[in-house]
């Protein structure tokens, strides 16, 4: 049976051997070939001990109270991870800020950081579900215009403020 | 000893200091309260702050943030019995219901003079300590350090609690693991860059403290909504905490658990990978043991001892944890890892020579101690009914702000917009793996360890001419790495001891 802890061995399991199949790709000048340590010697070991941890935690025999959490932990998984009515799709409104958060790092820079920020600001309140637009703006902007004026001003660190058409 | 107090205390007094122990205990306080929030990512987002401060100065913020948190964590679990941080967890099971039983206030105060004498009493073992133990690890060598730092982390996994060893240990690896790309510091050949500029550097343990921490904590608190017998709590807390006097007879009866607590949070502290919440815990075991049957029943429904007992040895076991850390320069929790990500940031190196080389650095932290448990129970105290009203604050403004904070926070450091990119990744990463129950802050220790681990190896087979006899022909590694091994498998075999024992006894008593 396909159970948390041997979903999350898998996940390692791959990740162990991809890390250890790009290891091949660092470049060892000839003379390094027989030191006793290279570049190579550390991944190496960490890709084989994360296979076989992995492997020990994905063949590790299930006994009955683990059984038990892991029926628990289905369950809540489920419940997080489907739609609730009355409560909206959490895992939408994750998949919404992860979008709005890679939006703001591309923004940050040509928009400058009071827009960009303001904008991140509102949008995460708005998908988090706030309909009271004139706080969620008025804290936006408090709170981006405090966080410009704090770092600028009093611990000297200059972050352009407008956007990059309008100058620096 | 005596020249550096007094220039750590000349340090520690000065009014900045005094005013980031106070602001760093305030706003820990008000992190830790938060529910999800602990002090890892409560002192990842005091960092990009630090930055523009000497060492002393920022490090003093961090443990001021540090013990702020685990008082906030409290608060929480006694008030709401949410635990905002896993070293409180004990402190709900008697100060949640004597805060039912109307007396939150009281509750509160018990927290918060335990904290203080446990915070109190350790600071004072520490500057004995610390000194001593400084002045041992001088002798020791980059192969010591080695063995030290596979001790660290195989003590991470050990504590971990039953059944989650190998999946700390697993984490740990991937820790390590993260650590290897970048630049090969010895030879400068790149590792595991995809040929990427912005990874020759590697990558930056705040942003991934503050992906795998701050945010994934934020984003895992939107999964989670809360119910609605949460959200009354949460109004209810904030009605009416009672009074916050104590009677003699508590005091009495606090007094012996608090000199008991202390000694054995400390002790749990110094152990690398235990920590707070471990302390609690067994603190909380002892208690109930000692009080007997009679009052061992109390315990769980809102006992004096039950509530003093793990308060007194979380806070004891945060100074307990600064050791290794001065000492050795190895952190023994995630938190005080984060301190070492830190302080090797302003450009420090933790370790024997930091006592001999910045003195100020050493004693002005374990003096500020002292300065931030006296903030925290005479500034803290008054102030927590206005504190507890940010359990009120409505998740949606607050999450934003706190991946506002997070993302602002690395940014701030590198200013590379591919920097915010990575976090997303890693923050998505970190939010699966705590789906599946896998445990964040071994990953963030093997990390931290991860490159210093490779140096001292490294440096270790340069001086034995690429021999790794080393290991177990000089006697201090070697015994350090016995340890480490004891330490790793003597609980994965104590099942099976135990079973084979009963099965024996079982046999002996058929055949008797």
């Amino acid at each position: 049976m396909l159970t948390r802890d041997r979903i999350g061995a898998l996940l390692m399991l791959a990740f162990s051997l991809g890390y250890g199949a790009m290891i091949f790709n660092i470049p060892l000048l000839p003379f390094q070939a027989n030191q006793a340590f290279t570049a190579r010697t550390l991944p190496q070991a960490l890709s084989i001990l994360g296979v076989v941890l992995s492997l020990a935690l994905l063949l590790k025999p299930l006994r009955g109270t683990a059984r038990e959490d892991d029926k628990i932990w289905r369950a809540n998984m489920i419940r997080l991870l489907t739609r609730v009515p009355g409560l909206g799709f959490p895992l939408g409104k994750v998949l919404m800020l992860c979008v709005a958060m890679v939006f703001y790092g591309f923004t940050v820079r040509p928009l400058g950081f009071l827009l960009a920020t303001t904008l991140f600001l509102v949008a995460s309140m708005y998908v988090l579900g706030e309909r009271r637009h004139v706080m969620a703006f008025s804290i936006a902007i408090g709170v981006t215009v405090f966080f410009w004026v704090l770092m600028t001003q009093f611990l000297d660190v200059y972050i352009a403020p407008l956007p990059t058409f309008l100058g620096r | 000893m005596l020249d550096g107090i007094l220039s750590g205390l000349g340090t520690a007094a000065s009014p900045l200091n005094i005013l980031m122990v106070a602001v760093g205990c305030f706003a820990g306080t008000f992190i830790g309260m938060l529910p999800g929030l602990g002090p890892i990512s409560a002192i990842a987002l005091m960092i990009p702050i630090t930055y523009g401060f000497d060492p002393a100065t920022g490090l003093i913020l961090m443990a001021g943030v540090y013990y702020g948190a685990i008082f906030g964590g409290s608060t929480s679990s006694i008030l709401i019995n949410a635990p905002g941080v896993a070293g409180t967890v004990a402190s709900a099971f008697d100060g949640y219901p004597m805060a039912k039983k109307g007396h939150a206030g009281k509750a509160l105060a018990i927290a918060a003079y335990s904290s203080f004498s446990g915070g109190t009493i350790a600071a004072i073992f520490l500057l004995v300590a610390a000194p001593s133990l400084a002045v041992v690890s001088l002798a020791f060598q980059s192969t010591d350090y080695f063995a030290l730092m596979v001790l660290g982390l195989t003590a991470v996994a050990a504590f971990a609690g039953r059944g989650n060893v190998l999946k700390a240990l697993l984490m740990t690896i991937f820790g390590l693991m993260l650590s290897t790309v970048g630049t090969d510091e010895t030879q400068g050949i790149q590792r595991f860059t995809f040929g990427m500029i912005d990874l020759i550097d590697g990558i930056s343990f705040l942003l991934l403290a503050m992906a795998t921490f701050a945010l994934s904590e934020a984003m895992m608190s939107v999964l989670k909504p809360k119910t609605e017998e949460e959200k009354i709590r949460e109004k209810d807390a904030n009605a009416n905490l009672g009074s916050m006097k104590l009677s003699r007879e508590e005091v009495k009866e606090m007094v012996p658990v608090i000199g008991r607590s202390s000694v054995l949070g400390f002790l749990v502290g110094v152990l690398p990978g235990a920590g707070a919440t471990i302390a609690s815990f067994l603190a909380y075991g002892m208690e109930q043991r000692i009080a007997g049957p009679e009052k061992g029943r109390e315990f769980g429904t809102g006992s004096v001892r039950g509530l003093a007992a793990p308060e007194t040895a979380n806070n004891a076991a945060c100074s307990g944890s600064f050791v290794p850390l001065l000492t050795l320069g190895i952190p023994g929790s995630g938190t005080t890892a984060i301190m070492l990500g830190a302080l090797i940031s302003y450009g420090i190196q933790p370790g024997p020579r930091l006592f001999v080389e910045n003195p100020e650095v050493f004693w002005s932290v374990i003096i500020s101690m002292y300065l931030g448990n006296v903030i925290l129970l005479v500034l803290n105290l008054p102030l927590i009914p206005y504190i507890a009203r940010i359990l009120a604050l409505p998740h949606t403004v607050l999450v934003p702000m706190i991946l506002f904070f997070s993302l602002i926070g690395v940014y701030f450091v590198s200013f590379n917009t591919f920097d915010i990119q990575l976090m997303v990744i890693f923050a998505s990463a970190a939010l699966v793996l705590r789906l599946l129950d896998m445990p964040m802050a071994p990953m963030l220790l093997g990390f931290i360890l991860g490159g210093m681990m490779e140096e001292n190896l490294r440096r270790a087979l340069i001086i034995n001419n690429d021999s790794w006899a080393f290991l177990w022909t000089r006697p201090l590694t070697f015994w350090i790495l016995v340890i480490a091994a004891l330490v790793l498998f003597v609980p994965m075999l104590s099942p099976f001891v135990k079973r084979s024992l009963a099965r024996r006894r079982e046999t002996a008593g058929e055949g008797g």
